[in-house]
């Protein structure tokens, strides 16, 4: 349990709350909003990331420029996702966006010269056993930044508080950001679409351009939290991206209640510390597996979790119960 | 031709698997309007279920096989009283139903990891035997399967189209509110179901860790993506489409990394390709090869 | 050249085999109320669903003030000024009920994303949009309800609701799928108040749905029947009365005439 006593361990669970929040973000202006069904989210975060660490490692570019380039590839996937498949059946959509990211998982998994393939993060060896890192920039911005708040904070200030802080404060924004966007009457036609085609489409709206732009939106926002990923993990592993991490996204929006922004930090941390602290689970009975098996258990934990949420409070902890019963 | 012949048969087999288990999820998803996405990890707890009855506990190997299938069926049916039922009842969603079935997904997968670790496994067969046809090498294994999802394949479909319960499957599937009316009974209906997706789901891991030889915890979930391909292809819904939706994407698939075809491509893309054909199919018919343009009222 | 605002000529259209229009032929004239009657599945809605582009024809051609439509989306119809209602009234339930009418706005600033950075020219629309649509709801007598859920309202309500979103999108012509079905004879005569009020003060064309020939003998100024996927009669409502055709139509029930 001394794990848990930890600072350290906290501001460790805050900024994989705050990536995995930014993440959902992107869920929610998608479903919560415009009702679509986007299983793929975790492509857009893998295409960011890799994009900017390729962009780094490989050619050089600096590290802002890369950056921008890796949301806007993300960008581009979404839209590639959407003007192939957004049209189908919303369960067709589902099952076609997972499809999309296990092929953008498949591709990074086979391009070894490209990516570094299975091995992980562009594991092309320069010179000597270490890896080329992508993130100097950013380890220097820490740097500067760790010298100018450890006088206020003290010396809590480390790497990962300076990431902790720097992801929430890019979040707190995006909220602001995406919650002013979600009152205005182009969200409100996305809200209508989410129930029905034919009558804003009766009433003059393109619908497929609302849902469209839903969906670059959403993997804008998305890249953004893939960046933040690559910084954070400095090593990229295609199995960082796996389809189970698009369900996290999801399992965090429920808590939240889909249709509301406000509770998403509140079930991310609660995710954060589900996903991160049950490796602590040191305890009886779960003192009896070894790690890899813990692994195992924290994943199904989660399955049980998302059938209990879904079984029991489908509108989430701060969703309202009306939205739900009059789909 | 020799690579040609290898390769279309390799298909074949393929198809076969694929079949069986898309047409699982295809009569789950018309009777039950819930695409399941479980359905991979009962393939996967069907082949490690039969491993270890087998290899473990030295049963005959057709008696592993048809306990997992009776296991695939059990763990089903508490699925089907625990939750879908109680979902339906409350008139869930699709995003309701889509995320419990990956919850359920999840538990399935963590929990035969746990049991059997993250280590491959493999069935006592002889994968090596193998037999020289039209210049290809056919392996014996391979070719047991095929004859045996063939008749796996025959059965269901016969046992959709002439029996009782078939009839009202289908019945139920065209209609619930009508066939619910006209007397049929439901909960037999659902049941039967079931029990066809979760014996065959099973049988079809056994066939598909006999042709891989060794398999992981993940061999479903791998699967599972392509499966869904040929579901679609066939018309999500639609029995038998699944069934051609299976064979067809298992031919193209082995086919898609033959030389002759432009050099072909690297087989690891395999289930690339799988949704490639299935995007290009849904952007010039949406409802799928069999689907009919739905009539808007 | 002519006064008609919208021509069909010859359209047809399959569903897996069966004809649900098959060559229907009609024109509705500037500031008209025409109804189409015809039994159940003589291709009313599928009609409606062709003129506003939800469904597009195996043949024919669809003209709106002399252009062709029939291929346009409905949403480039419905900008052309053709708005519809739904048979049985669709709401956005889980809107507002004020925000299901501001659905209806044209030409909304607040509608295009890059206006996310002209937030005085989203407002001011916003404010002019807000108060027509409240305007709309006093008429309607429904402004109590304007931040309840739409899901919340009686069918009667809903029809109300569905009418009103339509005139809020400003229509030139506006197509009315059953308004009346099912609707207590109060609410009817309030619906017709509107109509009538409408007609004299925006010079609308109307076209309407109607399973029974008895609602729209008073309102309209020509019927149209459709039986079959086809028009078997065309004139004025006194005449129909005497069409032989339409008789056999409704099978010699005279369940239109009752």
């Amino acid at each position: 349990m001394t794990a848990l006593m930890q600072p350290g361990f906290w501001v460790f669970i805050l900024t994989m709350s705050g990536i995995y929040g930014i993440f959902t973000l992107g869920l929610q202006i998608q479903y919560g909003v415009g009702g679509i069904l986007n299983f793929g989210h975790v492509g857009m975060m893998a295409l960011s990331s890799y994009t900017m660490a390729i962009l780094i490692i490989s050619h050089g570019i600096n590290f802002w420029i890369a950056a921008a380039i890796g949301v806007a590839v993300a960008a581009l996937g979404g839209a590639l996702l959407g003007l192939t498949t957004l049209r189908l059946r919303r369960d067709y959509f589902a099952i076609a966006s997972i499809a999309f990211s296990e092929i953008v998982r498949y591709v990074i998994y086979n391009s070894d010269g490209l990516t570094g393939g299975v091995q992980g993060s562009l594991a092309i060896p320069v010179t000597g056993e270490n890896y080329p890192s992508y993130t100097d920039t950013w380890d220097s911005i820490i740097n500067r930044a760790r010298d100018i708040l450890t006088p206020i904070f003290g010396e809590i200030v480390d790497r990962d508080f300076v990431m902790a802080i720097i992801v929430w404060t890019t979040l707190g924004i995006l909220l602001l950001i995406v919650s002013r966007v979600e009152r205005t009457s182009w969200a409100r036609v996305l809200r209508a679409t989410r129930e029905d085609d034919e009558v804003p489409a009766a009433l003059g709206k393109n619908v497929f351009r609302f849902r469209f732009q839903a969906v670059i939106i959403g993997s804008v926002i998305g890249g953004i939290a893939g960046i933040f990923w690559g910084l954070q993990s400095s090593l990229l592993s295609p199995d960082d991206f796996l389809t189970l991490v698009t369900f996290y996204g999801w399992m965090i929006l429920i808590l939240a209640g889909a249709t509301k922004v406000k509770g998403l930090p509140i079930a991310a941390i609660f995710f954060g510390f589900l996903y991160g602290g049950s490796r602590f689970f040191t305890f009886w009975p779960f003192s009896m597996l070894d790690a890899s098996e813990r692994a195992y258990v924290r994943i199904m934990i989660i399955g049980i979790v998302l059938i209990i949420l879904m079984m029991s409070r489908p509108q989430g902890i701060f969703g309202k119960r009306q939205e739900m019963v009059l789909e | 031709m020799a690579e040609f012949v290898q390769l279309l048969f390799n298909g074949l087999v393929a198809g076969s698997i694929f079949g069986i288990a898309a047409l699982g999820i295809s009569l789950v998803y018309s009777v039950l309007r819930l695409v399941n996405f479980a359905a991979g990890d009962f393939l996967t707890l069907g082949a490690f279920t039969t491993f270890f009855l087998a290899t473990s506990i030295h049963l005959p190997f057709i008696v592993a096989v048809l306990l997992s299938m009776l296991l695939g069926v059990v763990i089903s049916l508490i699925l089907e009283f625990l939750l879908w039922r109680k979902l339906r009842r409350t008139g869930a969603g699709l995003l309701a139903l889509f995320l419990v079935a990956t919850g359920v997904a999840f538990v399935l997968r963590q929990t035969i990891s746990l049991i059997f670790g993250g280590n491959s496994q493999k069935f006592d067969i002889d994968q090596i035997k193998t037999f020289e046809f039209l210049g290809a090498q056919i392996a014996q294994a391979q070719l047991a399967v095929l004859c045996c999802a063939s008749v796996a394949i025959t059965f269901i479909a016969l046992f959709i189209k002439k029996s009782t319960i078939g009839k009202n499957m289908r019945a139920y599937a065209d209609n619930p509110s009508l066939a619910s009316v006209s007397g049929i009974n439901v909960d037999r209906v659902i049941i039967a179901t079931w029990t066809i997706s979760g014996a065959f789901g099973a049988l079809a891991g056994v066939f598909q860790g006999t042709v891989q030889g060794q398999f992981t915890n993940g061999m479903g979930l791998d699967l599972f993506l392509s499966i869904l391909a040929a579901v679609i292809l066939g018309t999500i819904g639609d029995a038998y489409g699944a069934l051609i939706g299976g064979f067809v994407l298992g031919v193209v698939m082995e086919l898609s990394t033959w030389d002759a075809l432009l050099g072909g491509i690297p087989s690891t893309y395999k289930p690339v390709v799988a949704f490639a054909v299935l995007v290009i199919v849904l952007l010039f018919k949406p409802e799928g090869i069999f689907g009919v343009k739905a009539r808007k009222v | 050249m002519n006064n008609l605002i919208l021509e069909v000529n010859d359209v047809a259209v399959s569903f897996g085999g069966v004809r649900a229009v098959n060559g229907a032929t009609l024109d509705v004239e500037v500031g008209s109320v025409t109804s189409v009657i015809g039994p159940n599945g003589a291709g009313k809605t599928t009609l409606f669903n062709l003129i506003s582009g939800a469904i597009r024809p195996d043949s024919g051609t669809i003209l709106f003030e002399g252009l062709e439509i029939q291929n346009l989306f409905p949403h480039k119809i419905a900008d052309r000024g053709i708005i519809r209602t739904f048979q049985g009234a669709k709401v956005i339930k889980r809107l507002s009920v004020l925000d299901n009418l501001m659905l209806g706005g044209q030409n909304n600033p607040g509608d295009s994303l890059v206006n996310f950075f002209n937030p005085k020219a989203r407002k001011a629309y916003e404010v002019q949009c807000h108060d027509r649509a409240m305007e709309l709801l006093q008429q309607i007598g429904l402004e109590r309800f304007a931040h309840e859920y739409a899901g919340i309202l009686s069918g009667g309500q809903r029809k109300l609701l569905d009418l009103a979103r339509a005139l809020m999108a400003n229509p030139i012509l506006l197509l009315l799928d059953e308004p009346f079905a099912g609707i207590n004879p109060t609410l009817v005569e309030k619906l017709l108040e509107v109509l009538h009020a409408l007609r004299t003060k925006h010079n609308l064309t109307f076209l309407l749905i109607e399973h029974n020939l008895e609602t729209v003998m008073n309102i309209s100024d020509r019927v149209i029947v459709m039986a079959e996927g086809r028009v078997i009669a065309d004139g004025k409502p006194n005449s129909i009365y005497e069409n032989q055709a339409v008789i056999d139509a409704y099978l010699g029930t005279r369940k239109a005439f009752k």
